[in-house]
């Protein structure tokens, strides 16, 4: 019978239906399925099929935002007012440099990673270096993911490292995403990694996890 | 054959003595000039002139009076932010609070925000150039004009929640673009082009640009080619070949194609229709003249037999681009 409801919850899900995702949520709450089995069989499982379907080719970024707008959903019933799961993957900052045009890449990639059960601390959009420094200091992630539309922040992302290992945070990995920085290369941008989506991101994220 | 001519021909696959070559040269040219980026996108006299300057150095076959993605949101009431040296961005969206869908006023380009600068600088341009070399002017699309009335993220959350009143935003944006296209043809461009970059695949679905966007883009179009336009130039960036099939229906006579987009597969898709792309914008800033030169070569090569081809970037090319490498791409037309 659970077995049923995780797969309705689900789809739910995956059609981007809000209510009727945080009602099934409920639900199995109230059946004694623990908060971490929502995330874990429920919002990561969608997540996965998602990204199956989401290939470079096939790439559907408005049913993303569909299926993220209702894990957030989820997550705000499973975790009111800004409380964090106990258990996470690990703490990834995420922003939006100061210039950019609009934010919508990180937030893709701040939906996909909670539905993955990462803690995502967000700077937000016109976050200048300083900021993000000073988030990665007090937050401690493993990773920082930042999305830049416009050639304009190249100049910015570039100074990252450099900021991050000024402050002995050397071991931080940075991931770059969005449409101008896909056109360059991670050794021009001095990042570890640039990704093709949010879903490559996250995948590259969960590679260095195990490493 | 002067530059005018030389495009007319080509769009309309003619004989023509080379290939027209349009760098995406916008903010690149006050770079080239010391002018600051945001003196040159708020003064339509200082945006003609830079345009002018970066003409008569790299003597391509157009010059354009895009200044950025904001001016038609500006003058409906987004708030920008103007900062030293970039281009402006939105600090509050025009409706991001409460907006009456039913009482939406199409704003007086002879007055709104920067419309005016943008009519001064199409001035002044025809009356320097004429008809020797192609100007163009710019307005969003619908869809994009939406989004940055509303911000992205709510519009698109409206076209699913509320398709009736997202549509009724579509058409709004629609009106107000064919009202501020119109008055850029008269005041002197020889086209406006259309910048569609929220209609781009990386943002919606196929069957929602063939659904919402196309038939407000016929619709634009048809008003632009009724009131004068020499062609209709749609330019939607990233991997765009999935919409390319409707292009054709939309009245499209220029299609641009980012660096993304196969070049045979836009060849294919859109045989009678001329092409123009598709070098990296980035490899303007951190390639160098040789590989530009390489990657020209390339396309023409691919193009040469086809015809309806105009050699250019994918999409801006970036203002901090190093200028050898926008000659090497002119260069490449004239050897």
């Amino acid at each position: 019978m659970t077995h049923k409801k995780i797969d309705a919850f689900i789809n739910y899900l995956l059609e981007g239906n809000c209510n009727e995702s945080v009602t099934s949520a409920k639900e199995l709450h109230n059946e004694g399925i623990s908060k971490e089995q929502i995330i874990l069989e429920g919002l990561e499982v969608a997540m996965i099929q998602l990204g199956a379907k989401c290939t470079v080719e096939q790439f559907n970024l408005l049913e993303i935002m569909l299926t993220g707008r209702a894990v957030m959903e989820v997550m705000k019933y499973l975790y009111p007012e800004g409380s964090i799961p106990e258990k996470t993957k690990g703490t990834v900052v995420i922003a939006a440099l100061e210039g950019d045009v609009h934010d919508l890449g990180k937030n893709i990639l701040k939906m996909v990673l909670t539905a993955k059960g990462y803690n995502v601390v967000d700077c937000g959009k016109d976050c200048t270096i300083q900021q993000l420094v000073d988030a990665a200091k007090e937050k401690s992630p493993f990773a920082i993911g930042i999305s830049g539309l416009v050639t304009s922040i190249i100049p910015l992302v570039k100074q990252i490292r450099g900021a991050l290992n000024s402050q002995g945070l050397n071991n931080i990995k940075i991931l770059a995403g969005g449409a101008a920085l896909k056109q360059s290369l991670k050794e021009q941008l001095n990042v570890d990694y640039i990704a093709d989506s949010a879903f490559d991101g996250v995948h590259y994220l969960e590679e260095i996890r195990r490493k | 054959m002067n530059s005018l001519e030389r495009v007319v021909a080509t769009v309309n696959f003619k004989k023509s003595d080379r290939v027209p070559v349009i760098a995406q040269v916008f903010g690149h040219a006050a770079v080239l000039k010391g002018v600051p980026l945001d003196e040159y996108i708020q003064d339509g006299e200082i945006l003609a002139r830079c345009q002018l300057d970066a003409l008569e150095k790299y003597k391509y076959d157009a010059v354009f009076t895009v200044v950025d993605v904001n001016i038609e949101t500006e003058a409906l009431g987004s708030i920008l932010d103007y900062r030293k040296n970039q281009y402006a961005v939105i600090k509050k969206y025009a409706f991001s609070d409460e907006y009456n869908i039913d009482k939406l006023t199409i704003p007086d380009c002879k007055k709104a925000g920067r419309m005016p600068e943008v009519l001064k600088a199409l001035k002044i341009l025809k009356s320097t150039l004429k008809n020797d070399v192609l100007i163009v002017g710019c307005v969003l699309g619908p869809l994009t004009l939406t989004t940055q009335l509303l911000g992205i993220e709510k519009a698109l959350y409206l076209a699913i929640d509320e398709p009736e009143n997202f549509e009724k935003i579509l058409d709004f944006s629609c009106n107000v673009l064919i009202d501020f296209g119109l008055a850029q043809i008269s005041a002197g461009a020889h086209l406006p082009i259309v910048f569609d970059s929220s209609a781009s695949p990386a943002v919606v679905p196929h069957n929602f640009f063939r659904e919402f966007e196309a038939p407000r883009l016929k619709k634009l179009f048809n008003a632009f080619k009724t009131g004068g336009a020499i062609a209709n130039w749609l330019h939607i960036a990233g991997p765009s070949g999935s919409i390319l099939p409707y292009y054709s229906e939309i009245g499209v006579n220029i299609a641009n194609f980012d660096y993304c987009v196969n070049p045979e597969v836009a060849m294919s898709t859109l045989p009678e229709t001329c092409l123009d792309g598709n070098i990296k914008p980035l490899a303007f800033v951190e390639n160098n003249e040789s590989d530009i030169l390489s990657e020209s070569n390339q396309l023409l090569d691919m193009f040469s037999k086809r015809g309806g081809f105009i050699l250019s970037s994918g999409c801006e090319i970036p203002p901090e681009s190093k200028p050898e490498n926008i000659t090497a791409m002119i260069n490449a037309v004239k050897h």
